[in-house]
């Protein structure tokens, strides 16, 4: 992509230059970084054969609040006790508190933190494996759309405005029903409802680039259209596909966090959605932290996506802002 | 407006519009098809569960025609006798007297069924009389001998039967007796032991194209959408009932986001890039990114059950409604306003709008008399298109505030694995959108005079 580094590279110092979107990108990295620690426990503890940290019940510790608010540096009240500790003393017991359950438990005592974190690893799974069904669907169709027309055009019209047409959530739920409940369900109907924009919009490219002198060079020169299409034109439409990305990245983690809430989505394990689902129940009886924990994970993530996303579509082809309603 | 309002051309192009509608309706079809009678496992098994007995199981499909051929063909399962294949084990086949699973050793993964007195098999119900129904089974007679299978005691076929002594295919046809009898099938093995690896018992179809394809095309043409499982109600008046109080939901949250973010919007783009602007678009973006179910559990908990500003949940006078439509249009309001602030600095910067400021027309009148107008195009397009959407309600809004809408209807029917209710909703959202965007286009044409229909 000789010619593109420009645009790429001045894109990438375009994005880097603004404050707000360097410390969303630092978001991005470090919720990647999460994802992936939780992964590596996630796989850890079932190569073990063991109950992952997560999941453990401590019924002595139920509704633990958060360590910030368990006074960790007061005095020892415990049993009435007024013994006077040292300096030293009080911020080791203080750090010690600090770091003991830092977000605190749940209604069986898990540790709060431990299962946003597990969350993270489910958003971000959620995020890819719906992006790698719906973008590669979106590509070729619409690739191959703009580059044939005629019939190939046609049926490809057809068939995402028949899919445009479905009711969006409902859609999404009916396919998760009729594939079954779990994360394979939540992949695939996310995946399989949400490639009908990029499609539009690489279609609508291809088109315009298809009378373009270097496809016509390319197809003078007697190259196949699958190479035509790939090797030259795809690359210089694939900014719809990493705008695309960031920008659905954001929607497919709501959705799933819709879906676990309603009970279609994960099944036993600490989705966002789930922890959600757990914690309304315990906000009524005034246990507001893992509540506030779990939204304020998905706010970040969500926001920095949106904002990055929205950055990169400025960036990289400011004429997409008007088209598509996000 | 003049010419192209013409009577003849706009029914031309309605009329065009729907023959075009037609293959995206069947390309609707075909989709709901696929997805709940080709793609998932039998919806009777998802609706009743799994320890329904074979005769409610085959009842329900009955019903709905999940038991015929899927596309076409003459042959089709029963329930009445589950298919089995004695390497997965022997399922109810244990009980069949005169028969044994063979675990171990040489024909491992086989029913070896002994020489002697009839064994009956478990069938689940009566075959049904006068149908023609076909045994297919995979069988081996290791040490030779022969066999006869019994319906309520008659032989089927004069002769009994050879097998060989390696796994061979058979296939028996045959006629469920006439008289209300039992409809028993049984097998008679003399001389060696029969080993059976797998069973399958099919019906014949009186006719071919009668399929699960056709059954649905017609029920639709009859504008039937089955019967919903819970509550036993058709499913075409459950969505008749839920509409309105839907409606009472979303047409506010339509209207009211609509105005407010357009107002917003405008507002910004006068104001582009001020701090005024820079701030909404900051919180429009915040706002988007906070998920609903979050405004909705703290709306909830906050206004309505500490504050008491609301009630909690119900659907008895309008006060109830006050709440989700707040919450419905505060959660939209982010992508809307960001959206509508767009296209408003697009036009702002025309020529048109220089000229009316330059002529001295105050902001009011230069916004709502010439950039809203022009602005309305693309606005058009995109709200038209949301309407139907109105219709299949708020999953969540209604499933949390108990309004008996269609969300909540689907929602349940999802719980509970109502195919019928689901695929209902889905039907009708989807038809709903195609005439919506019918409707946009001729908006479309409404509000931009360049704009010729063909």
């Amino acid at each position: 992509m000789g010619s593109d580094r420009s645009l790429w590279s001045e894109a990438w110092r375009d994005l880097r230059q603004r404050r707000m979107i360097r410390a969303c990108l630092w978001g991005i990295l470090v919720f990647t970084l999460l994802a992936a620690y939780g992964e590596g426990v996630y796989r850890w503890y079932r190569l073990t054969d063991r109950t992952p940290p997560y999941q453990q019940v401590n019924l002595q510790e139920r509704y633990l609040p958060p360590s910030l608010f368990r006074q960790p540096f007061s005095y020892d009240r415990a049993g009435g006790s007024t013994v006077h500790l040292g300096y030293r003393e009080r911020i080791r017991k203080g750090v010690q508190v600090l770091a003991h359950r830092p977000l605190g438990t749940d209604n069986l005592g898990r540790d709060v933190l431990q299962r946003v974190v597990q969350g993270a690893r489910i958003a971000f799974l959620v995020g890819v494996v719906t992006s790698l069904i719906a973008i590669p669907i979106g590509v070729i169709l619409g690739c191959l759309a703009g580059y044939f027309g005629g019939w190939v055009d046609e049926v490809v019209v057809w068939v995402y405005s028949t899919v445009a047409c479905m009711p969006g959530l409902l859609f999404i739920l009916a396919i998760s029903m009729v594939v079954g409940k779990g994360l394979t369900g939540v992949y695939l109907g996310i995946g399989l409802t949400t490639w009908v924009g990029l499609c539009r919009l690489i279609r609508a490219e291809v088109m315009k680039h298809r009378d373009h002198a270097y496809v016509m060079a390319a197809r003078s020169l007697g190259y196949s259209p699958w190479r035509i299409i790939f090797r030259h034109i795809l690359p210089n439409v694939f900014h719809i596909v990493i705008i695309t990305f960031s920008l659905r990245f954001p929607a497919s983690i709501g959705t799933e966090v819709f879906m676990s809430f309603l009970g279609i989505g994960v099944q036993g394990e600490p989705s966002w959605g789930v922890m959600i689902g757990n914690a309304r129940l315990r906000l009524w009886q005034g246990i507001w932290w893992e509540m506030t924990a779990v939204t304020a994970a998905i706010l970040i993530v969500v926001l920095a996506f949106n904002l990055v996303g929205d950055a990169l579509r400025d960036a990289l082809d400011p004429r997409l802002r008007a088209r598509d309603n996000t | 407006m003049g010419l192209q309002w013409d009577y003849f051309i706009v029914t031309r192009y309605i009329i065009r519009r729907l023959l075009y509608m037609i293959p995206t309706l069947i390309g609707v079809i075909l989709i709901t098809f696929i997805l709940f009678n080709m793609v998932g496992g039998s919806p009777a098994v998802m609706t009743l569960g799994k320890n329904a007995s074979p005769r409610a199981l085959e009842e329900f499909d009955e019903q709905r025609g999940f038991n015929k051929p899927l596309l076409a063909g003459w042959w089709t399962g029963t329930r009445a006798l589950p298919d089995t294949d004695f390497r997965d084990g022997a399922g109810i086949w244990r009980e069949v007297a005169g028969a044994e699973w063979v675990q171990a050793g040489p024909g491992a993964g086989a029913l070896r069924v002994a020489p002697g007195a009839p064994s009956v098999l478990p069938d689940a119900f009566p075959l049904r009389t006068g149908t023609t129904y076909r045994l297919q089974f995979v069988a081996c007679m290791p040490a030779g001998g022969s066999m006869r299978w019994l319906i309520d005691g008659k032989p089927v076929g004069m002769e009994p039967e050879q097998a060989a002594a390696t796994w061979q295919r058979h296939v028996i046809t045959f006629q469920a007796p006439d008289q209300p009898q039992r409809g028993r099938m049984a097998v008679e093995v003399s001389g060696g032991a029969l080993e059976l690896r797998s069973v399958r018992l099919e019906r014949r179809m009186s006719q071919v194209y009668d399929s699960q394809l056709v059954h649905y095309f017609r029920q639709l043409a009859r504008l039937d959408f089955g019967e919903s499982v819970a509550t036993n109600q058709k499913v075409g008046t459950m969505l008749r009932r839920g509409m309105l109080p839907s409606l009472m939901l979303t047409v506010p949250i339509f209207f009211g986001g609509l105005v407010l973010s357009i107002s917003l919007a405008l507002v910004c783009a006068y104001l582009r890039d001020r701090w005024t602007d820079r701030v909404l678009v900051v919180v429009a973006v915040a706002l988007m990114s906070v998920n609903y179910l979050v405004w909705i559990i703290f709306g909830q908990f906050f206004l309505a059950y500490q504050l008491k500003w609301f009630p909690i949940w119900g659907f008895e006078s309008w006060r109830y409604l006050l709440l989700p439509v707040g919450i419905g249009i505060i959660s939209g309001l982010g992508g809307d306003l960001r959206f509508y602030r767009t296209i408003m600095l697009d036009e702002f910067y025309k020529d048109y709008v220089r000229t009316a400021f330059a002529k001295g027309l105050g902001p009011v009148s230069v916004l709502f008399k010439h950039v809203l107008p022009n602005a309305m195009i693309p606005i058009v397009t995109s709200t038209v298109v949301a309407l139907p959407f109105l219709y299949t309600g708020s999953l969540l809004l209604e499933s949390f505030f108990g309004i008996p809408g269609l969300g909540g209807l689907s929602v349940n029917a999802i719980n509970s694995a109502d195919v019928d209710v689901v695929r209902g909703v889905v039907l009708v959202g989807s038809v709903l959108y195609m005439v919506a965007s019918l409707v946009s286009d001729l908006c479309y044409a409404v509000v931009d005079p360049r704009v010729k229909l063909r």
